[in-house]
This record gives C-alpha cells, sequence and structure tokens, in this order.
C-alpha cells in the first residue's frame, strides 16, 4: 500500500512519518507514535475516549485520519500536565474522584478543556451536562465528573489570572 | 484512624495523564495479530468452511478451526457454575464450543481464527474465508422457547429447557392466594442488556520457548481462576506454565469473569508459534462475543390480605441463557434471583419456577446486579400495584410488610438467611430526604394542570460477599469464594499488601490500604498495594459480586493482625519484657510505664536481620504473613430508591426529575469510593430503566443493535439530580463489618422509575410498562390502556 | 478499513478535478458520517478528496438578503453565528443539537446535506426552509435534491458548495432525540413565510420530506391545536426499534404543534 509522507507536531515536537491513508490518526498515535493514552472504545465515533486536540479544536482521532493531520498541530493527554504536576483540570478529577477505571478518562480531559475553550471558565451544571453528550463513561454515572469540570475551569481561571 | 475516611487514589495519577497500561497499550516486539470469524446467522448448519484463498492472503500465519482445537487435544469451556434441576437432573449442558464445527447457534458464534503480522491483514484475511451455511429455524424470543412447536437450539437436546428450579412450597402458597383478600398479577419481563465495559476486551500472550512459558496479558477480573481454567479445562497446559497479568483493565461489570475462545486462542497460538499474539475485540464485536445479560419473561402475582400485608408470592420465570450455557451463567437465574425474590418483605409463602432454556442469542453471563434487578423488578412492581389497587399509600404498605430490625436474621422461604439491617429506618430516611408528603401534593396540583408527575420506590437487598467455599460446591460450582492477602512487610518497615481481589476501576489500592494501615498501626504511605499477576499473588477469585471489601478486605485483615502479633512478639522478646507490657500507638512498640520503645521498621529490620529472635518453637525469621480467608457468610447489603418522573405523555418521554437512595452497605471503609459505585451503578440501573436493550429480530435472530449508534448508552444529561445517604449496620460476618456496595446502584431503578411512570399514568388506565421505558413503551402502555387492554 | 488514496486540494477547481478524474472517489468534508461508514468496512472509496483546506467553501453571509452557508461551516459555527442567529435562529439551534460537541466542531453542512441521513436534522430544514443547494455546476431546490435514503441529486463528481436559505419569518426546530444514536427518532421544522408554511420532518420516512397535510392544516390556521389535532396515516412511515410507524404517526403532529408554538413565542425550538 502506497504511503504518503506527513509532518506535523505532536505534543509540541515535530514529526515526520510516512503513513498507509487508511490509518486513522488514534492508530498512528497509539501503535507509530506510542501515545497509548489516546484510547478506542467504540467503533461509531460516539464514545469520546479518542478526544485529542488539532489545532486547538477537540476531535475524535478515531474519525481523522492520519494524513488529515499533514501540517497541523497535534495535542493528546500525554502534553496536559507538566512533567509531574497535574494540571488544574486533572487535579480535579482526582479530587473530586472523576474517574474509577480510567479507560473515558483522558478523553474526558480533552473535552473538557476544549469546553472551557469555546464556553469559558464559568460553567453551570447544566453546561456542562449538555456538553458531555460526545463522552460515554460507563464507571462514574457522571455526577463527579460534571463537579470536577466546574472545579477544574474555576482552577484554570484562578491559575490563568494568578 | 484510615478506614473511613474519603482519601483519594494513587492510580489517578497515571489514569489522568494517559500513563495506564491497558492491555492494548502493551506492544512487543514480533507480534502478531488475532482475529476471529464469526457467524452472520443465528441458527445455521455449516455446510462448507475453505479458508484455502484466505491463508494466500498477504501476512496471514495462521489459520485454525475446530478441527484443529480438537486435533490439537484441547478440552472444553466449562460451566463452572452450574445448577441441578430442583428434581436433581443435572443441567441440559452445551457449553460453548472453542470454534463452531457443524452448527452455529447465534450471531457471533466463532467459527476460525486467523493470525497475520497486522490487524489489518487479519481484517482481509477474514474477509477471504469462504462459509456456506446452511439457516436453520431461529428461536430468539425467550417467552417462546418452551412454546410447543418453537424451534430447537440443540437438536440433540430435544427443547430448549436447561434445568428448572423450584423453590419454596407451590400448596402453601396456593392456599394463601385461595384466601386472599386481594391478587396482584402482573408480566414483568426484565430487558436484555450488554455490560459495554468502555474498554473492550483485549488478550496478549507471549510465549517464549526458550523458557516454555508463556505471559497473557488479559482484561480480567480473575487472574487467577483465568489461569487456571485456560490449562485446566481449555489447553491442557500445567499451571505454572502460563503467567496472568492483568494490568489495568478498563471496566469489567462482570463481562471479564468469562474464559472464553478468544482467551484460550491467543494462549494456544503464542505457543505454537513463539511470538506474542494480540486480540483486542471492537465495539460491534463486543455486542457480539461479550456476554450478555438479564433476559427473563416473567409472570408473577402476589397475595394480601385486607391490609396489605404479603401473604404469598407466585413467580414463573423463563430465565434465558443464550446459545451456549457460558462460564458462571446457571446461578444467576438459579441461585441469585430465588435469594433475592421476596427482597425485603416478610413473605410466608413463595412459590418460584424458574426455567432456563436456550436461544439463537449470545451467551448469558453475570453482569452488575446478576439476578437482583430482576427479582427487585418483580417484587417491587407487585407491591406498588397492589398498593394503589387496594387504595393504600405505597410508603404504608412498605411499613406494614418491611422486615424490622428485630426480624434479623431473617430466614427466607429460600432458605437463605439474611444477615441483619433496618430497613424500616432506610424507609424513614428515604421519605424524609424526597420529602414524600409534598411530592404528593405536588403531585395532586400538577394533575389538575394536566402535568403527570410520579413518584416510585424500591426497597430491595442485595446479595454480597460470595462467599464460603463449601457452599459453592454443593450447589456444584467448580471455584471457591475464598480470597488471598499476603502481607510483606520489608526489611525497612514499609509494607506491600498482595491481594487475590482485583481493581478495574473500584479503587482497591486505597481501601485495602486503608484497611491494612489502620490494622498495622503504620503511615498509609507506607503501603503500596499489589494485584493482578499470578506469579506474584497467591491464587485469589478475584473481583465480582462485591466480594473485595468483605472477603479480600478481611483476608488483608486478618493478616495483618498475624503480621502485627507477630511484630510484637519480636518486640518483646527484644525489648526483653512480655508482649502483654508492651503498647503500640504511633508505629512504635513501648514497654509500659518506661520510655524504653522500638518503632515497627527497627522491628522489622531486626525480623530480616535474624540475629536475635525468639526461640517459640516454630518463629521465624522474616515478617510476612498469607492467608487464604473463606468467609463464613455472605452478606446482605440494602438500599431503598426513590424516583421522581415527569411524563410528556403525548410524546412518551419520561423524566426523572429528582432521584434518591438511601444504602445500607456496612461499614465504610471509603466513603467516596462507595458514593462514586452507588452513582456508577445508578447509571447501569438507570440505563436498563430507560435505554438499554439487546434486541434480537424475533424471526430471523439478527442482532438489531450491533453498536452504539442501536444500544443506548447513558450520557451524563441523561442522569437525574440526585441525592444519597448511608444509614449502614455493620456485617455480622466479617471484622470489618463490611457488606457489599457496589451492586444497588443497578438493582433498584428499573422498579423505582417504573413504579414512578405507572404511578403518573395510573389514572389513564395504565397498570404496566415493559423495560425499557423508552417513548415508544410509554406511548403503548398508554394506547393499550386506552384500549381497555392494561 | 480498506485502503485508499488521500488528496487535499487548496483550490475548489483543484477538487472537482481530482473527483473527475480519480475512479471512485469521494468528496472528505468533517468525517463525520463517512469515516465511521468506512471503519465498520460498509464502505470503500477509491481515494477520499479532503476539502478541509478549500477556503471557497467556507463562512457565512447575507448576500442579497439571502443566509448563505459555505458548504464547509461546521455545525459548530453555524450555532454561533451572529447572521444566523439573526436571520434564522431556528436554524442555529438546530446546528447546535446535532450531536455531540466533538461532531459539531468537525461535521459541516455540506456533508451532513450530500450523505443525507433519513434521521438527519438539516435534511428536515432545508426543506421546509426552502433553501438552494449551491453546488460547483448548478442550483438546486431542496425539494429537488433529497432524493432517496442516503441519496440525493447530487451527479458525482459534483460537490455542494453552498445552501442559501430564505430568511422565513418565523421558524423552530423540534428535535425529539434518540437516546443511541443521538439523531432524531423524529424531528420536525416549522416555517412560515407570510402565509406559506412549510413542514420538513426526518427521522420518519425513507428520507426527509415535506409533511403536506400538516402544511395545508398549518396554512388555514397557524394554530398549535390545529396541528395537533391532525392525523396523518402511517403507511409510508418507518418502524423500527424506536417505534413503530404508527407511533410516529402520532408524534409528529404534536411536535409540530410544539414548532408552532415556539414560532408564536418567538422562540426556535427544542430538544425532547
Amino acid at each position: 500500500m502506497a504511503t504518503v509522507r506527513i509532518s506535523l507536531t505532536v505534543n509540541g515536537k515535530p514529526v515526520v512519518s510516512d503513513v498507509e491513508p487508511r490509518w486513522p490518526l488514534v492508530e498512528f498515535l497509539r501503535e507509530h507514535l506510542g501515545l497509548t493514552g489516546t484510547h478506542v472504545g467504540c467503533d461509531t465515533s460516539q464514545c469520546g475516549a479518542c478526544t485529542v486536540h488539532v489545532d486547538g479544536v477537540a476531535l475524535r482521532s478515531c474519525t481523522l485520519f492520519a494524513v488529515q493531520a499533514d501540517g497541523c498541530d497535534v495535542k493528546t493527554i500525554e502534553s496536559v500536565s507538566a512533567g509531574n504536576e497535574l494540571h488544574p483540570m486533572q487535579a480535579a478529577f482526582h479530587q473530586h474522584h472523576a474517574l474509577q477505571c480510567g479507560f473515558c478518562t483522558p478523553g474526558m480531559i480533552m473535552s473538557a478543556l476544549d469546553l472551557v475553550r469555546r464556553e469559558g471558565y464559568e460553567l453551570s451544571e447544566e453546561t456542562i451536562r449538555q456538553n458531555l453528550e460526545g463522552n460515554i463513561c460507563r464507571c462514574t454515572g457522571y455526577y463527579n465528573i460534571i463537579k470536577a469540570i466546574g472545579a477544574g475551569a474555576k482552577a484554570m481561571r484562578n491559575a490563568s489570572a494568578g | 484512624m484510615y478506614v473511613g475516611k474519603p482519601l483519594p487514589r494513587p492510580e489517578d495519577f497515571r489514569f489522568l495523564t494517559g500513563r495506564g497500561k491497558y492491555v492494548d497499550d502493551i506492544k512487543l516486539p514480533r507480534c502478531a495479530s488475532a482475529g476471529f470469524l464469526r457467524s452472520p446467522h443465528a441458527h445455521a448448519r455449516i455446510l462448507r468452511l475453505d479458508a484455502s484463498r484466505a491463508l494466500k492472503r498477504p501476512g496471514v500465519i495462521r489459520i485454525v478451526t475446530a478441527q484443529d482445537w480438537a486435533k490439537a487435544g484441547h478440552g472444553k469451556l466449562v460451566c463452572v457454575h452450574p445448577m441441578p434441576s430442583s428434581d436433581g437432573q443435572p443441567m441440559r449442558e452445551v457449553l460453548r464450543p472453542a470454534f463452531a464445527a457443524e452448527e452455529v447457534h447465534h450471531v457471533g458464534d466463532v467459527l476460525a481464527a486467523v493470525v497475520a503480522e497486522t490487524r489489518h491483514q487479519v481484517l482481509d484475511a477474514l474477509d477471504a474465508i469462504e462459509v456456506e451455511y446452511e439457516p436453520l429455524p431461529t428461536l430468539s424470543v425467550t417467552a417462546r422457547a418452551l412454546d410447543d412447536g418453537a424451534p430447537v437450539v440443540h437438536e440433540q437436546l430435544g427443547s430448549n429447557l436447561i434445568s428448572e428450579i423450584l423453590r419454596g412450597d407451590p400448596s402453601l402458597a396456593k392456599q394463601a392466594f385461595a384466601r386472599a383478600a386481594h391478587v396482584t398479577a402482573l408480566t414483568l419481563d426484565s430487558n436484555r442488556l450488554a455490560g459495554n465495559p468502555l474498554e473492550p476486551r483485549c488478550y496478549l500472550a507471549s510465549y517464549e520457548p526458550e523458557t516454555d512459558h508463556c505471559t497473557l496479558w488479559a482484561t480480567t477480573q480473575v487472574p487467577h481462576m483465568l489461569r487456571r481454567w485456560i490449562c485446566k479445562y481449555a489447553l491442557n497446559i500445567p499451571e505454572h506454565k502460563l503467567r496472568v497479568i492483568a494490568p489495568d483493565v478498563g471496566g469489567g461489570f462482570g463481562n471479564k469473569v468469562n474464559f472464553h475462545v478468544e482467551v484460550s486462542t491467543i494462549v494456544w497460538m503464542s505457543r505454537e508459534l513463539g511470538r506474542p499474539v494480540k486480540w483486542t475485540a471492537t465495539r460491534s464485536e463486543t455486542l457480539q462475543s461479550d456476554t450478555q445479560a438479564r433476559d427473563h419473561a416473567t409472570e408473577a402475582r402476589m397475595a394480601f390480605a385486607a391490609d396489605g400485608k404479603i401473604l404469598a408470592l407466585q413467580v414463573d420465570t423463563i430465565a434465558c441463557l443464550g446459545g451456549y450455557l457460558s462460564n458462571f451463567a446457571p446461578s444467576i437465574p438459579g441461585n441469585s434471583y430465588p435469594q433475592t425474590i421476596t427482597g425485603l418483605y416478610t413473605t410466608p409463602a413463595l412459590d418460584l419456577r424458574v426455567r432456563t432454556v436456550y436461544t439463537n442469542t449470545v451467551p448469558i453471563d453475570a453482569y452488575r446486579g446478576s439476578g437482583r434487578p430482576e427479582a427487585t423488578w418483580v417484587n417491587e412492581r407487585l407491591l406498588e400495584n397492589a398498593a394503589r389497587e387496594m387504595g393504600i399509600d405505597v410508603v404504608e404498605i412498605r411499613r406494614r410488610n418491611l422486615l424490622q430490625s428485630s426480624d434479623f436474621p431473617y430466614k427466607t422461604p429460600v432458605g437463605r438467611v439474611y444477615d441483619c439491617g433496618n430497613p424500616p429506618a432506610l424507609l424513614n430516611r428515604l421519605v424524609e430526604m424526597a420529602k414524600y408528603k409534598e411530592l404528593r401534593q405536588e403531585q395532586a396540583e400538577l394533575r389538575k394542570e394536566g402535568k403527570l408527575m410520579g413518584i416510585g420506590i424500591a426497597a430491595f437487598l442485595d446479595k454480597s460477599g460470595t462467599g464460603p467455599s463449601r457452599q459453592l460446591s454443593t450447589r456444584g460450582g467448580l471455584h471457591g469464594g475464598f480470597e488471598s492477602a499476603t502481607i510483606r512487610v520489608h526489611s525497612d518497615g514499609k509494607v506491600t499488601v498482595l491481594s487475590g481481589s482485583h481493581s478495574h476501576g473500584q479503587g482497591h489500592s486505597i481501601t485495602f490500604s486503608q484497611i491494612a494501615a489502620d490494622r498495622l498501626g503504620l503511615p498509609i504511605e507506607d503501603i503500596a498495594v499489589v494485584q493482578g499477576d499470578t506469579d506474584r499473588v497467591p491464587y485469589g477469585n478475584g473481583t465480582w459480586g462485591s466480594r473485595s471489601a468483605s472477603v479480600g478486605g478481611t483476608a488483608i485483615y486478618r493478616a495483618s493482625e498475624t503480621v502485627l502479633a507477630k511484630a510484637r512478639r519480636l518486640a518483646a522478646h527484644l525489648l526483653e519484657c512480655n508482649p502483654d507490657d508492651l503498647d503500640y500507638e504511633n508505629t512504635l512498640f513501648f514497654v509500659k510505664g518506661t520510655n524504653r520503645k522500638l518503632s515497627f521498621a527497627e522491628v522489622a529490620d531486626a525480623a530480616y536481620h535474624g540475629a536475635s529472635y525468639p526461640s517459640d518453637p516454630g518463629f521465624e525469621p522474616g515478617l510476612e504473613c498469607t492467608i487464604f480467608y473463606d468467609p463464613p457468610d455472605l452478606n446482605d447489603p440494602q438500599a431503598m430508591h426513590l424516583a421522581v418522573v415527569l411524563v410528556d405523555e403525548r410524546i412518551g418521554r419520561v423524566r426523572i426529575r429528582e432521584y434518591y437512595t438511601v444504602d445500607d452497605c456496612g461499614t465504610m471503609i471509603n466513603p467516596m469510593i462507595i458514593e462514586g459505585q452507588v452513582q456508577g451503578g445508578l447509571g447501569q440501573g438507570i440505563g436498563q430503566a430507560m435505554m438499554e436493550h439487546v434486541i434480537y429480530d424475533p424471526d430471523t435472530g439478527q442482532l438489531l443493535t450491533g453498536t452504539f449508534m442501536d444500544y443506548a448508552m447513558p450520557r451524563a444529561s441523561d442522569m437525574p439530580p440526585l441525592q444519597s445517604d448511608y444509614l449502614c449496620v455493620p456485617a455480622p460476618s466479617n471484622p470489618l463489618g463490611v457488606k457489599g456496595g457496589s451492586e444497588t446502584g443497578t438493582i433498584g431503578p428499573p422498579a423505582a422509575i417504573g413504579n414512578a411512570v405507572v404511578d403518573a399514568l395510573w389514572h389513564l388506565g395504565v397498570r404496566s410498562i415493559e423495560l425499557p421505558i423508552t417513548p415508544y413503551s410509554v406511548w403503548r402502555a398508554i394506547a393499550s390502556a386506552s384500549a381497555g387492554e392494561a | 478499513m480498506y485502503a485508499f488514496e488521500y488528496r487535499r486540494p487548496a483550490t475548489l477547481e483543484d477538487a472537482c478535478k481530482a473527483l473527475d478524474s480519480l475512479a471512485e472517489s469521494k468528496p472528505l468534508a468533517g468525517g463525520m458520517s463517512i469515516v465511521p461508514v468506512m471503519r465498520q468496512r460498509l464502505a470503500s472509496p477509491a481515494a477520499l478528496i479532503d476539502l478541509g483546506r478549500i477556503d471557497a467553501l467556507k463562512g457565512i453571509g447575507v448576500p442579497d438578503g439571502r443566509l448563505r452557508i459555505g458548504a464547509m461551516t461546521t455545525h459548530f459555527a453555524v450555532s454561533r453565528s451572529e447572521l444566523v442567529r439573526s436571520k434564522i435562529p431556528a436554524l442555529a439551534q438546530l446546528a447546535g443539537g446535532i450531536g455531540d460537541p466533538l461532531v459539531r466542531n468537525r461535521g459541516t453542512i455540506g456533508g451532513s446535506l450530500a450523505h443525507n441521513d433519513p434521521a438527519a436534522c438539516y435534511p428536515a430544514s432545508v426543506l421546509a426552509l426552502d433553501a438552494t443547494i449551491h453546488t460547483d455546476r448548478r442550483d438546486i431546490v431542496a425539494d429537488d435534491f433529497i432524493v432517496g435514503t442516503f441519496s440525493t441529486a447530487l451527479a458525482p463528481p459534483e460537490i455542494i458548495v453552498a445552501v442559501s436559505f430564505p430568511p422565513p419569518d418565523a421558524a423552530a426546530y423540534i428535535k425529539f432525540i434518540n437516546a443511541s444514536s443521538r439523531f432524531s427518532i423524529v424531528g420536525v421544522f416549522v416555517a412560515r413565510s407570510g402565509g406559506t408554511v412549510r413542514v420538513g420532518v426526518t427521522g420518519a420516512g425513507h428520507h426527509a420530506f415535506r409533511c403536506r397535510p400538516l402544511e395545508a392544516t398549518l396554512m388555514t390556521a397557524f394554530d398549535p391545536q390545529a396541528a395537533r389535532a391532525a392525523r396523518l396515516p402511517s403507511d409510508e412511515l418507518i418502524s423500527d426499534i424506536n417505534g413503530s410507524a404508527a407511533f410516529r404517526a402520532h408524534v409528529i403532529p404534536e411536535l409540530a404543534a410544539r414548532a408552532v408554538e415556539h414560532c408564536m413565542a418567538g422562540t426556535s425550538g427544542a430538544i425532547v
């Protein structure tokens, strides 16, 4: 199968690679770059476990081909924390017990960060609920995730202000 | 003191930063990929299977079928928890074959496995395998499985019956019904579900010819049992040649308790090929190959005295077990369901018949709740309908029938003895939290405005902490109910806890650390918990049935006791005093009345130095203890739920406006973890109540809900505002006082919400509602009520 | 996934050339419809022509009084656009309710219309709003565009360039949501311009359609009760696991009535 050379930035680092057009971005990230924090949970582009940021916008990496990411800036969950220090959103998830098995968690965090980008730091419970349609969790019942995202957004505001 | 505190979890860090290690994340050099050919037919004869074209596809290494399995001398996917019929007859057993040989019996039934270099090549090769089928008549509707003339799933059996279980006393019940002031009767089917943990099943086996040893990384809840079954039943290999590691596992809920063809084949292929082999399920594959759940067809009646007291319960259930018998399946409708069918009420007489049947559907097995949601749906729907029919308030009828705390230990008509509890206190708290009286007033006011509000309750029992191994074996169980724990103190005084339980989200690491730290009197930072590796952890029975805290936790507690006692003895020896003269506090052993002391760490150091220790017979160097704890009994968590719903009756949409829960889960080791379990359970319980349904075409057996596009998974916006409380009576059967806490969330919602919806629509003549309570289901209920068919 | 060739042209002209010259090629918009289908190996185009870099296909404007939305405009952009919110708020409401935020970040109006899922929201709106689909070679009115299940009047390699809408006097969209797919069980879009009422229905048939009986009723009286009382035949409606044809026939008038209530209140609709 003919491959295409792509050049992109992944988590701040330049990447050049030859990919088959049919490889979804998630497969490229997991299998070829060893970034296994992005997960595959379904095959109908619904569960959101594969959520990443491409050019600053959250999307499902199972529904984008790696070739489409040529020239793009891709950020995965591995880029969110700074070394050993958790990002305020991650810290909020920890404090509020917003994860159990952890499988949906990277996607939840990436979606939560995108929600803050779209809607700001003051997020009502209703807003958060409505904006989690694209992320399925089977373990938590979502209550703590909603609390965590609200708290995380506030903490992000404080962190950016301070 | 750590027990009782909502301490956060250490594993969060790796999950939050994308550094969890799930099986599919593990990459090994030279790893081949596997895939499985699955039947598109629900019932068909296999006329011809030709893999010759597929074998020529690029990258294909091996293709195996039933013939290869037999030639290799492999065994069976044994049912480890059989249930004979009540008349002593064994179950009419047809096990899941590794590979279908002559017939397929459900969509998704496996015919062959392909091993190739890459996943893409596996899929291309699967496409190239030619199979000729002769479709056969299909049975996919449980209620019809025992009808005259129904298609028979396994011809050699002559019928679809697996076993018939009878409980109670039919003649006593008949008399009670005869003299009853009131009888309520309902059809109360339980909808079929798919557990759908978010991480699909994945197995990676790596056999090394140099050492003749295979390591299997598996998405499993039961690493030791999986190893045993693969070795003993499936592949006939020595157990010490297989290591099973369950690393981070992304949810289980019962789906990952089984040993199917896929895991057995991965180990087999790796051993044959001498290289790693991996298989990862897709979600579509999961919906055809993971075991499914519930699926009961039930007719039930309850008899009452004039004052609303229950006189008898009669239940006739046909319980589907799918196309083959899965590993645990018979015990769910055969044991868990009967044990909780009378719930929390004094029920003088019971007549229960459960007939388990085959249908041309994916095999059924354990899934969170296992039998208790089905039982509660029956019991609670009958009770509330009766209350309304008799003009008794639904809370009041419960007051009249609930077991009092003084009734415990309470022996049910099934023979199970419920250990302890205070159901009336739970009910009081529930109605107080929900402001029940005001809700009723509001309901009346809204009704005047034409708005339909409903209030429904579910009061119920769970069954947890399996369990005494001897008890399991009397039912023919081929596995025990004990749990292992090793408390290993290192020479610096820090501790590793090795547990045979397995957390796949339940937070054992912090919970078990809390138990060990308290019992050992050490700071929690000094404790690490290890699980999920059969090479490191002594044999355990794994995590399912809400058993890890009560059985796994108690094992840790007891082993910690033994370790501390030994440390005390050694400390006394080193301090040259009597062990009774020692106090132990803040990690220090003090000789009473003096300032002579030794730290726990110093004692550990001495234990591993071995230079000086007591001459008591049997006293050895080292400081560790392994126990295999067999619990003396199960335990009986209880809970009550109240749902407030608004029904938009013109389109059938039900909105849950508020939801209340009160739980008795015994001692709460970590309230944060428990709350997470209750909430997570509610997600699945509300899923069953409102939207989840595995549907097979009634004529062809085709799976109509093969992806998340058609199988509805609850999202955040589906969850109602929630208030929860806990009123705990410690369990008497373990020193921690713990009862299970993880399954009540799944048990209550169908009944609570079903009762609420019927309550909202009662004045329209609605008396029953089918699960799941979709808009279509509500519309059908209203339509049939107005057509006079209620 | 079957193998395919991939191109990402910079101009519309290059895209049309590629689609014309490469056999079995398909345009790739947001990918929200076509990629899942390819992942399930249910479709295997030999080539995908990614339209994502073509600026001529993006943007929202109001040339000559019509609201014109570029084919590659995302649902998110439509839902947030001040122009859409002021001219046809019901359209912004509709776009903001498609799928989920991740879908809305990528999915496009052109992709959705070209795919023409029988339960998608946009097809109901273009019928009700009497929209025009502008392709690279002609203009097609919505009534002529929606032809069958997953099929439109587009003649490959023809692609959608933009969609334009005459702003109505009032419009509203009621989406009766499907819990599993988050598409509609049934969706009803009502638009009134002067004395003309058009009712677009999705999720109830083999493709989105105009409900003529309800249009007639509402043109007699733009009254929710009149809509509510309408009785529709069920014989051309679909039955599936979410509901029978009879259920859908029962629900359509109710949803239309609620859309009318929103029109009268000056609000744009709801997800029910």
